[in-house]
């Protein structure tokens, strides 16, 4: 019994031992487990949080020097060494490449420990870029430690981790220490990735700016406005295609140096864009001309939000419309003086004539005087009204008195009216009214009647003697050609052209004559307030002019039509719709 | 010299002709009016005037190159130019006076007694043989 106790006891006390040693290896192994765990835990954070620092510290920076100088910076937290260097590559306006050694001592080190650095970074810098770039090449800048000569160190284990920008290598990061065989493969690793992850943010970044750019850019290009951008180290940076073609050039690449030269004998935009810059001010040149155009030149600074001047705009708006709308408006003015102020002038002048014994004996010069005074007040009285007309027309304050009126009976009157002037002329006046016209229609007698005289007067006063002119009415329906219906009413019309029809339908009632007619270039002008005056000035006919700008403004009022057909040496037509559909 | 003097006046304004005319004739002077600037030149030769009353804005030909015509023929260019202007006109004048006009006389507002007076110191000017 007793054996079997003891035996027993053994047993348990063997077991015992046996499940304590398990669990003691097991447990060991499970701590050893968990403290490696623990240690690549703490590292992960360790990287994590000096990513985190890093972003908040690089921001939303493109600028790979500062991005790397703070990497550079970060890393004694996370590493043992003596130095920390890089080489970057950036490419220079001139098309060369400046390439910066920058070395950073954590411990002071001799010359020739740095001289080695350099050594094994440029090896592989050419490596990786596939250069071959000298040590003389490189633009150095040696920070932190001051060296110290009498130092025997030398570079016992270093690694290097290349920069990388969207998919090019600019340059290279070099950790370096005085102790072999230092740097584990972790550490590295490390470094690789918080290099990784700047590029990273930086080639994203760069992207999305890049789209943006591209937005901004394209927009630029369409603008009709010409633009130029000038950086801070006076070089040209953008000019989009209406500056090309404002300042004629014709190639891609435009210098600052041709844009002045372009400008030189105009505009002094060296001068304009200092003034810009000094005073911190937009500047505005009203009118220079180029190349027969005007410009309003804008020349404004641009500041980034720290307020670094960072360049200038220059805008060039093209303001010839405006200009030449201006000296229409100019003109028009003067010639309105010079058509009432003279006929007013000779008026007082003979009217106080009048009063003189020589013209009060002279019967026949009294009443050629008198008759002077008549007319010439006759014709001013009519460009008064003119002007009024025109004045309300553009205030859109012209009232219509529409009722129903025939036609027909309208016509008549217009001829009869005229008949005496047109046979002092020896002109023959016809009427011809399509039966189909209908009895009566809506618009305004008074008003269209008006339309009549200004085409009647019109086309006596340019129809030499035997001449004829014809007022006609008829019916152009719907989506109907007017040039085959004016054949289909056999009339003829010189100059007219095909392919002119109208959404509804209509009454045309147009006046013929076979006078000189108007030459092409001056059919568009017509209708045009500015040029009607200068042209009966010029032309010696007398007459305001402004009468067809009247009557157009009427015949629109009445949702018509106005136009005209003409043909040199042939003869003129003067035409107007009136709708037939409207039930008013 | 004891016959009147001729003046021509261009003037494509009818009345204002008409009126220039009158008031010349009252002063003593032989007046013949043209009403655009060809016809002016045409006068110039054929009535050979004394002196010119040019307006500026015609119709044909303008009154300043009827003054650089005249300029140009030994015949005319010694004919002493007063010019008929708008008061708006000053740079027009300027460029007249120095084509060789002699002076001028604003439209607008003149009187009988400027118009006279104005004629007879140019006429005189010119028969002393002053050049300005």
């Amino acid at each position: 019994m007793s054996f079997n106790l003891v035996n027993l006891l053994l047993l348990l006390g063997i077991f015992t031992a046996v499940v304590v040693t398990v669990f003691l290896f097991e447990f060991r192994k499970v701590q050893v487990n968990l403290l490696k765990r623990e240690k690549e835990m703490n590292q992960r954070m360790y990287q994590l949080s000096i990513l985190r620092e890093l972003g908040e510290r690089i921001g939303y920076s493109l600028k790979i020097d500062q991005i790397v100088e703070i990497i550079a910076g970060s890393l004694r937290r996370l590493l043992d060494y003596s130095t920390v260097s890089y080489i970057l590559v950036t490419p220079k306006p001139d098309g060369t490449r400046k390439i910066e050694y920058n070395i950073n001592l954590e411990k002071p080190v001799n010359k020739k420990f740095i001289d080695d650095n350099k050594k094994v970074m440029l090896k592989s810098l050419n490596i990786l870029l596939g250069k071959d770039f000298q040590v003389d090449d490189l633009e150095e800048t040696i920070s932190g430690t001051i060296t110290d000569p009498t130092s025997i160190e030398s570079v016992g284990s270093f690694f290097n981790v290349p920069i990388v920008i969207g998919d090019s290598p600019v340059g290279l990061l070099n950790i370096s220490s005085n102790q072999k065989n230092r740097y584990k493969k972790e550490e590295v690793e490390i470094l690789y990735t918080i290099m990784n992850q700047a590029s990273d943010a930086v080639t994203k970044l760069q992207h999305v700016l890049n789209v943006e750019k591209g937005k901004l850019n394209s927009m630029v290009a369409s603008m009709a406005d010409g633009v130029l951008m000038i950086d801070n180290q006076k070089q040209l940076s953008v000019i989009n295609t209406a500056a090309k073609l404002m300042l004629g050039f014709s190639g891609e690449n435009v210098t600052i140096f041709e844009v002045l030269d372009a400008l030189a004998t105009t505009f002094d935009l060296r001068n304009k864009l200092q003034d810009s810059m000094r005073e911190d001010r937009l500047v505005i040149s009203p009118a220079v001309t180029l190349n027969n155009h005007f410009f309003q030149i804008l020349i404004s600074p641009v500041k980034d939000k720290d307020k670094n001047f960072l360049g200038s705009v220059v805008l060039f708006h093209d303001i010839t419309k405006e200009k030449e709308v201006e000296k229409m408006r100019e003109d028009f003015t003067n010639m309105m003086v010079h058509e009432l102020r003279s006929p007013l002038t000779g008026i007082k002048g003979i009217a106080s004539l009048l009063e003189s014994d020589r013209v009060k004996q002279d019967e026949k010069k009294f009443s050629e005087f008198v008759n002077l005074i008549v007319t010439n007040t006759k014709d001013m009285l009519g460009l008064v009204n003119d002007l009024l007309d025109v004045a309300k027309l553009e205030s859109g304050k012209f009232q219509l008195i529409k009722k129903a009126t025939p036609i027909r009976s309208v016509i008549d009157t217009r001829i009869g009216s005229f008949k005496a002037l047109a046979d002092e002329g020896s002109l023959e006046l016809v009427s011809h009214v399509d039966e189909k016209v209908p009895e009566n229609l809506e618009f305004d007698e008074h008003k269209i009647s008006q339309v009549l005289n200004n085409f009647l007067s019109n086309s006596i006063k340019f129809t030499n003697a035997g001449g004829k002119i014809t007022i006609c009415a008829f019916l152009l329906p719907r989506g109907i050609d007017l040039a085959r219906t004016v054949v289909e009413q056999k009339l003829v019309w010189p100059g007219i052209k095909q392919g002119i029809s109208f959404q509804d339908n209509y009454l045309v009632v147009a006046v013929t004559d076979t006078g000189e007619g108007i030459p092409a270039d001056k059919i568009d002008k017509l209708f045009n307030k500015f040029v009607q005056l200068e042209n009966t000035a010029k032309s010696g006919k007398k007459g305001t002019g402004l009468g067809l700008v009247v009557s157009k403004g009427v015949v629109e009022a009445h949702n018509g039509v106005i136009g005209v057909f003409s043909e040199a040496g042939e003869g003129t037509t003067f035409y107007f719709t009136l709708p037939i559909n409207i039930n008013k | 010299m004891s016959e009147k003097a001729k003046i021509l006046v261009v003037e494509d304004e009818e009345i204002l002709l008409a009126a220039l005319e009158e008031e010349l004739n009252q002063g003593g002077y032989e007046t013949q009016g043209a009403a655009d600037g060809s016809e002016g030149l045409e006068k110039i030769k054929s009535f050979k005037p004394d002196l010119v009353l040019l307006d500026l804005v015609m119709p044909k030909m303008d009154g300043m190159q009827v003054l650089k015509k005249m300029k140009e023929d030994s015949e005319t260019k010694n004919v002493p130019v007063v010019i008929l202007t708008n008061l708006s006109d000053y740079e027009r004048i300027s460029e007249a006076l120095s084509l060789g006009a002699k002076d001028y006389l604003v439209k607008a507002n003149y009187s009988l007694a400027d118009l006279l007076d104005k004629v007879k110191t140019v006429l005189s000017r010119n028969q002393s043989g002053e050049t300005k």
